[in-house]
């Protein structure tokens, strides 16, 4: 059974001053979308429907919208979201590299997600870091500057926080 | 020449002073001197989009060239289309355009008519400098009549903002970005608006494929004849594409004052009936199949016998058809003429202004205008109540259409009461049945003549047959002979000549001939100066 979506009520409120902010209530999707990603932790074929039919504007424009960024976080990603920048500064400093190296550790290329449902791989565009390339965002965080080192030490931290059960 | 009140632009194109109506776009104006600016994701019917870039120009007011499908001229701008950095961008934008694009036109339907095609024959290089791996995008199906070839698409969004401007159904988006961006649909919500089919014909390239026609034809193998959708009372503009004589596709021809640059989905693919196994090709009597001349001679006969005759007349037939079964009556003494309709379909208005008709036929409003405005009313009661009481033992009735029903349950429940019925049908059915004569009748998409569409539009549509090579004589050339053999006609005519002849008698059409009415049709009352409408009566 699909479970009915629906914003909290004060989510429902937050989305309303939201619509106030912009000149036309499409122009508010951007935002209702984080909202609706905190909302429901992620975003997928019900949130999409959900957000469309809330804000009344066609559910393929939202789906447009929502693959176009890599910023949202989409049903099924992994638990860390590793996006690597492939975008022309980090390309020219190695970013490549980077992948590789994540793909040897992982088992996994760009695009996909580890078995245990713990990692997720992304090629991205520029995240607006480039005097620090190459560069990588893991969920919410920018690692910079990044070596090969880096990137197997940021794995092996992942990897202890996750047998934590912390992060 | 520019209307003295429209304000123009004086502006250069490629070092040659021209006048334009101000606020044209670069590229509309230099079309209307002759220069031909490739483009891709602009449409005459859609918004500017301006994403393909391979319309730039150089221009004396930009350091950069500037795209000629949304810069619009201006007094003293200079424009170049041919100069080094014109050529320059528009072969970049090419090879930046071909870096991903499979050229795989020798199993490409759009091959042929591509646009991609063309101005990668005309502005790509011969070889590519791209070694390294081709990006692979989804190939599904984005409707039950649509599929999309990903890997094909220059994602030029002419199909989105048709979905989005035309249709009102915005099913298709853009998903992904940079080089992985491709169409699709929302997860669930297809791709099956009414009028769909015609996304594929404005996608530039061969990614939007639709499933009718998918490997049916190489487009250059294909005769094309302008023609018109019988559909509906619309009258949209088409052209028919055949091959060795047979129908592959239906396009819709541009006609602003119609259908502009589109036709409906309905209209577009319900032509399969033409090849069905039903058809009914030759002429017949009780006993069996009948060569012209025999059925010819049977049907006088029975009109010889028959001391009054009823014809039941469809809104398929062609004015010049109508015309010839008004004379035919004419020619009986005490004869009676009623006409039967197909049950009303739904009507849509789109939000740019494509409307279908719920009259699901091409000619009501001709045949009106033949046999008077009671035909389909009073005069098809009177028809009805005549055979009802027995008055009427020989009857004649078409039907054009592609119901196997013919005329509907009511009107062949009335029809055997006439104990002897001539019968033109496209398709086999049970109103056949004990028939005097069954004659085959011609499909709308075979028919030769003029319709007017319920904006009394008058309108020519030509026969998708290949001249010489009709699989049967349709009702033009069968009524003619009827004719000759009564000693009515002198000499058979084409569908221009029978026109000619109604115009001379019926008022409506007084004034005008084929030629006239031209590719793009013309009002009925749009007539010459000098013919009143009731001229040539
Ligand atoms: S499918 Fe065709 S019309 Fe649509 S964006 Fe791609 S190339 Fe353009
Ligand atoms: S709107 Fe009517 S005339 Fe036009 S394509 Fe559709 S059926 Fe044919
Ligand atoms: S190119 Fe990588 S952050 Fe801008
Ligand atoms: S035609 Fe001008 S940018 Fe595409």
């Amino acid at each position: 059974m699909a479970v009915t979506l629906s914003f909290s009520p004060s989510t429902m409120k937050q989305y309303e001053w939201l619509l106030t902010r912009y000149p036309t209530r499409r122009a508010a999707l951007l935002p209702t979308l984080r909202l609706a990603e905190s909302e429901f932790g992620e975003i997928g074929v019900p949130e999409m429907r959900y957000v469309a039919d809330l804000m009344e504007i066609p559910p393929a424009f939202v789906f447009g919208v929502v693959t176009f960024y890599t910023h949202y976080r989409r049903a099924g990603t992994g638990k860390y979201h590793i996006q690597v920048c492939s975008t022309l500064s980090c390309a020219l400093r190695g970013s490549e590299d980077v992948v590789t190296r994540i793909t040897e550790r992982l088992g996994i290329v760009p695009g996909e997600t580890t078995d245990c449902g713990l990692f997720s791989l992304s090629k991205v565009e520029c995240l607006g870091s480039c005097d620090t390339a190459p560069m990588l965002q893991m969920n919410d965080d920018y690692h910079e500057d990044l070596s090969i080192d880096d990137v197997d030490q940021l794995i092996e931290q992942l990897r202890e926080s996750a047998k934590g059960g912390s992060n | 020449m520019p209307d003295i009140k429209t304000p123009t632009t004086r502006w250069t194109l490629n070092g040659q002073e021209v006048e334009n109506t101000s606020g044209m776009t670069i590229l509309e104006a230099a079309s209307e001197h002759g220069v031909e600016i490739p483009c891709f994701c602009y449409h005459p019917g859609l918004s500017i989009a301006g994403n393909c870039r391979i319309c730039m120009v150089e221009s004396n007011r930009s350091p950069k060239p500037v795209i000629s499908c949304s810069e619009r001229i201006a007094d003293g701008l200079e424009i170049e289309t041919e100069s080094e950095v014109a050529v320059d961008a528009r072969n970049s934008v090419m090879e930046f355009q071909l870096i991903n694009h499979p050229l795989d036109c020798p199993v490409c339907d759009k091959s042929g008519e591509c646009v991609l095609q063309d101005h990668s024959y005309s502005h790509g290089p011969d070889r590519s400098r791209f070694i390294e791996d081709k990006n692979i995008r989804h190939t599904k199906e984005l409707g039950p009549t649509i599929s999309i070839w990903g890997n094909r698409c220059i994602v030029c969004t002419r199909c989105t903002r048709f979905c989005d401007e035309i249709s009102g159904t915005s099913e298709l988006c853009i998903v992904e970005r940079g080089d992985r961006s491709v169409v699709d649909v929302f997860p669930g919500i297809p791709i099956d608006n009414q009028l769909a089919g015609n996304t594929v014909d404005i996608c530039p390239v061969g990614a939007l494929i639709s499933h009718d026609f998918k490997f049916e034809a190489r487009v250059w193998n294909m005769e094309r004849k302008d023609s018109i959708c019988g559909g509906c009372s619309r009258g949209c503009n088409i052209e028919v594409e055949t091959l060795d004589g047979f129908v592959k596709r239906l396009m819709p021809r541009e006609n602003q004052d119609v259908n502009d640059w589109w036709m409906c989905d309905e209209g577009r693919y319900g032509w399969r009936h033409l090849y069905s196994d039903d058809r009914v090709l030759e002429a017949r009597g009780p006993s069996g199949p009948l060569d012209s001349s025999r059925s010819i001679t049977a049907f006088i006969e029975i009109l010889d016998n028959s001391p009054r005759v009823a014809f039941l007349i469809d809104p398929f037939l062609t004015c010049e058809e109508l015309h010839l079964v008004h004379a035919l009556a004419a020619s009986s003494s005490d004869s009676l003429v009623g006409g039967w309709l197909p049950e009303q379909g739904a009507a849509a208005e789109f939000p740019a202004g494509f409307k279908i008709s719920a009259d699901k036929h091409p000619n009501r409003n001709g045949a009106e205008q033949v046999f008077g405005h009671q035909v389909f009313g009073e005069d098809a009661s009177h028809l009805q109540r005549a055979l009802d009481d027995g008055s009427i033992e020989t009857i004649v009735a078409f039907c054009g259409g592609p119901d196997p029903d013919g005329p509907g349950q009511e009107w062949s429940a009335a029809l055997v009461k006439a104990s002897t019925r001539i019968l033109f049908s496209v398709l086999e059915g049970n109103w056949l049945d004990g028939a005097a004569l069954v004659f085959p009748a011609t499909a709308p998409l075979e028919k030769e003549g003029t319709w007017v569409s319920e904006d009394d539009r008058l309108q020519r549509t030509r026969s998708c047959w290949k001249p010489g090579e009709t699989p049967f004589p349709g009702e033009l050339v069968l009524l003619q002979s009827l004719q000759s053999a009564l000693g009515t006609r002198s000499r058979s005519l084409s569908a221009a000549g029978i026109f000619r002849e109604l115009s001379e008698v019926c008022a409506p059409f007084a004034g005008h001939n084929h030629s006239d009415i031209g590719s793009s049709g013309l009002l009925l009352s749009d007539r010459p100066a000098g013919v009143g409408a009731g001229g040539g009566a």
